[in-house]
């Protein structure tokens, strides 16, 4: 599992960040940057979306399959083109495509590529969307999730 | 009824991405607005883009020649950022040999 740990820029110094859960869909890793959207069709081949300077971690959007949106490029790729593009990792919504963390894992596992990929959705995807919906600049930061050690039973 | 998070002209609109795809003819713009990243439709493409036409997807994509403010597609420009000269599509600091400025404007011709 992966802990998102999302401290909004507005929000008081001392404010707790807000923690949110999420899956690696490949390999586990931790990585920071600001929290920045990518419309699913920037991450195609014809789009230039220009290089951040900053240092940056995207969040895409999916949107169900029955709406049926030119997919361009598969969803590895998509991924692979937003590190390209600077990217230190990328968070996919997949709230409303529960086949894409399939694709992705499965793709992710066949490459053995080396990319940060992680899946949220319901609750925890909302707050991150909430958070692009509302322009609001976050620093988010993944960790892998340290599970608590679960102690053998005795007899 | 178009949802708030779309501009008139969308067909398929979505509440966090904005537009996912135009209505014919029109281009589909995908504008960086600080975090956010929408779809909006466009009937032409605003300065410092071009419209690309595809038979799924009308796009506008960012010029991307050097020292150009303007241009027409991938390759050829036609505003040079100032003090500049265009020539064939190109931006030069002064008119190549044989090329001189025409009256008035910014471009070189022979």
């Amino acid at each position: 599992k992966a802990l998102i740990k999302v401290t909004p820029l507005r929000q008081e110094p001392t404010g707790k960040p807000i923690t949110l859960e999420g899956v690696f869909a490949g390999v586990r890793g931790q990585a920071e940057g600001r929290l920045m959207q990518s419309h699913p069709l920037s991450l195609c081949n014809t789009s230039e979306d220009e290089r951040q300077d900053s240092v940056f971690i995207s969040i895409v959007k999916l949107e169900s399959p029955e709406r049926q949106v030119p997919q361009c490029l598969s969803l590895l790729e998509k991924a692979r083109l937003a590190v390209k593009r600077g990217a230190k990792a990328v968070i996919f919504d997949v709230t409303d495509d529960a086949g894409a963390a399939v694709e992705l894992r499965e793709a992710l596992l066949a490459s053995g590529d080396y990319l940060l990929v992680v899946l949220v959705q319901a609750k925890d995807a909302e707050v991150l969307m909430g958070l692009v919906n509302r322009n609001e600049e976050a620093t988010v930061r993944i960790e892998v999730m340290v599970e608590p050690p679960r102690w053998p039973h005795y007899d | 009824e178009v949802p708030p998070s779309c501009t008139r002209g969308c067909e398929l609109c979505s509440e966090y991405n904005g537009c996912l795809k135009c209505m014919p003819k029109l281009f589909i713009l995908l504008e960086r607005n600080d975090i956010r990243q929408i779809g909006v439709c466009l009937a032409s493409c605003p300065v410092g883009y071009f419209g690309v036409r595809n038979p799924d997807m009308n796009k506008c994509n960012k010029c991307r020649i050097e020292n150009c403010e303007d241009c027409f597609s991938r390759n050829f420009c036609t505003k040079c950022k100032e003090g500049l000269y265009a020539h064939k599509g190109r931006c030069y600091p002064s008119c190549p040999d044989g090329f001189s400025l025409t009256n008035g404007t910014t471009e070189c011709t022979s």
